[in-house]
């Protein structure tokens, strides 16, 4: 276990669309400790998800290096990135990504299905997972049964069924109303205090205020840190 | 949670794609299984009108030209001497015993493992015909010795009353009794003499059901026969008795007889309903190939439908395989829902044209016949999923993202 989480060190990230190259990071760098809560803002195209991506290993950066709880991932092979996904990142999305045809319950064992956990082991850990995130008695229902805020909970258990080192919020509360925003906001802070280490894009300012640390990016560049 | 189940969930909740992606699959299995078990049911009449008549001769009078089993020469006045049974046995039993041991059959001693004594011997029964008037119609008048004639027979069975057993006793085909009104008990006058109708032979498809049967020696005493018969039937009791040498050895050394085998006739309706039988199978296999591009089409769409599913699964940690195993899980559960349907479909379909085609066949389902059509539809989900699954899995996990 590594106190300095993820490390990225001048990352560019270039995109050729068409003919033209586009800079998406332009040596950016960025240090992520255990246990921190950190807030990447800025507007739409400044290159936060990309940010995000090549912190899960889901993008190579185009120069630089990227270093995620001591492994050095930028030029891993895809089976090696996989590995590290499993083991050590999670994802929450904007929107509940929840298989449709699977209960809640199912959808928070799936991450660990694909990596091989013993099913009842995982059944437990699943079901904790619910109850932690106060949906112990939702768990057989399917997603068209749970409310948006309901099903981004799921998504949040989910996330952390494989128990993963660093979770990426992309905009987790992006589609969610007030009420239901402070909610997941909470829980994530709330896990965050237990020790979880969580990297939120975001553009709510008010949910940024309440993050450990902001940064913000804008044209690819880091503004602040 | 296993893979499987994520699959086959899956297939369960798209309902209706997956009865259409499933349909070219269903029509295809339908027509194998309707052609299965219809070619079954001709293949077993078949064998049953081998088993029938296949493996035996019929010996008329040579000089008689009619050997068709409708004409028997009656009114011919063309007779074989029945003291020539002997002979033709002698000939017959040479000609099989020849015959086998050319297929190279090993025949020892009698009573030695292999020995003589494996080749049973034949059912020799010979027949009278005569025209009579009974009871104002025009009936046949078959004699016949009793023993013999109910082995070769054996298909033969009492529908009304009970086998004659004495030698003034008759029994009347099936048509017969009920055109003429016959019932068991009743006295009739053949050629001015008495007899007692004892029993009604049930129906038997054959000329049989329209003739009255008696003792040989009565019938040639009635119609003043002496040592006359118009024909003998020889049915072979072995399944691989050499019959065609028989035919042959007992046509070239037997004088006054000619000695036909139905063998070759049903053995030619055999091959050509074969021939058929594979034309149909091309048409299942052309309509399989058809279905088998469909849900391949089907699939591909499917997965490029649903990139966001195949990007979360990624994110969530699926390997290459594991995709894989996903959508080829649900190819089989298409095919299996493709091949349930077909088989359902292809059973009621045999069971509407099989009496229709075959009104003599009994059309019957097997259990291996729905098997194989299962088995064949699986095989063709499996095969059309197996490209769009690899896809699926090449698919990389950033192409994947940023279409979440």
């Amino acid at each position: 276990m590594h106190d300095r989480m993820a490390i990225l060190e001048d990352i560019t990230k270039l995109y050729r669309i068409g003919g033209t190259e586009v800079c998406a990071l332009d040596a950016v760098n960025l240090e992520v400790r255990q246990g921190d809560y950190i807030a990447l803002i800025g507007p739409s195209g400044s290159g936060k998800s990309t940010l995000l991506n090549i912190l899960g290993g889901v993008e190579s950066p185009t120069t630089g290096r990227v270093t995620v709880d001591g492994e050095r991932i930028e030029r891993m092979s895809e089976r090696q990135l996989l590995d590290v996904r499993r083991r050590k990142v999670a994802y929450i999305f904007q929107e509940a990504r929840l298989l449709p045809s699977l209960t809640a319950l199912e959808n928070v064992m799936l991450p660990g299905a694909f990596s091989g956990a013993r099913q009842a082991e995982l059944r437990r850990r699943a079901q904790e997972l619910l109850h932690r995130v106060g949906l112990g008695a939702r768990m057989n229902h399917l997603m068209h049964q749970l409310s948006g805020g309901e099903a981004q909970r799921v998504c949040i258990a989910r996330a952390l069924v494989n128990r993963p080192r660093l979770v990426l919020a992309d905009e987790p509360t992006g589609s969610l109303d007030h009420a239901t925003r402070l909610q997941i906001v909470e829980l994530l802070e709330a896990l965050n205090r237990e020790g979880q280490t969580v990297v939120m894009v975001t553009h709510d300012p008010e949910l940024a205020a309440r993050a450990r640390r902001t940064v913000e990016i804008r044209n690819g560049r880091l503004e602040a840190a | 949670m296993k893979i499987y189940r994520v699959a086959l969930r899956e297939v369960a909740r798209r309902r209706i794609r997956t009865l259409y992606t499933a349909s070219g699959i269903t029509v295809a299995v339908a027509l194998l299984v309707a052609t299965l078990t219809v070619g079954g049911a001709a293949h077993h009449d078949l064998q049953q009108t081998i088993a029938r008549y296949g493996h035996s001769l019929t010996i008329f009078p040579a000089t008689t030209h009619e050997t068709s089993l409708q004409g028997f020469g009656i009114g011919s006045g063309h007779y074989i001497p029945q003291d020539l049974i002997p002979e033709i046995k002698r000939v017959y039993d040479a000609a099989i015993r020849a015959g086998w041991q050319q297929k190279g059959g090993l025949l020892l001693a009698e009573g030695a493992p292999g020995g003589l004594d494996i080749i049973e011997d034949p059912i020799i029964a010979p027949r009278l015909y005569e025209p009579a008037q009974v009871l104002d119609r025009d009936v046949i008048v078959a004699g016949v010795e009793a023993s013999e004639e109910y082995k070769a027979r054996f298909w033969w069975e009492i529908d009304d009353g009970a086998l004659p057993a004495a030698a003034d006793e008759f029994m009347a085909g099936k048509v017969l009794a009920d055109v003429a009104r016959l019932r068991p008990g009743q006295r009739l006058v053949i050629n001015g003499h008495e007899v007692k109708l004892t029993g009604i032979l049930r129906e038997t498809d054959s000329p049989d059901d329209y003739m009255l049967f008696g003792a040989l020696p009565t019938v040639q005493r009635i119609f003043d026969r002496p040592n006359k018969i118009s024909l003998i039937n020889i049915r072979a009791m072995c399944n691989y008795c050499p019959v065609g040498e028989a035919e042959l050895w007992l046509n070239q050394q037997v004088v006054g007889v000619r000695a036909t085998s139905q063998r070759e006739i049903a053995q030619a309706q055999h091959r050509i309903f074969a021939n058929v039988a594979s034309v149909i199978g091309g048409f299942v296999a052309v309509s399989l190939a058809i279905a088998c591009m469909a849900v391949f089409n089907m699939m591909m769409g499917t997965i490029h439908g649903r990139i966001r599913e195949v990007g979360l699964l990624k994110v969530l940690g699926a390997s290459r395989w594991q995709l894989l195993r996903l959508f080829m899980y649900e190819g089989i559960g298409i095919g299996l829902v493709g091949g349930a349907l077909g088989a359902g479909l292809g059973i009621v379909i045999a069971q509407l044209i099989g009496p229709w085609l075959l009104p003599t066949a009994i059309i019957q389902v097997r259990l291996s016949h729905v098997g194989l059509a299962l088995a064949a539809a699986v095989l063709t989900s499996v095969l059309a999923t197996l490209y769009p699954a690899i896809h699926a899995g090449r698919i990389k996990p950033a192409q994947a993202f940023r279409a979440l």
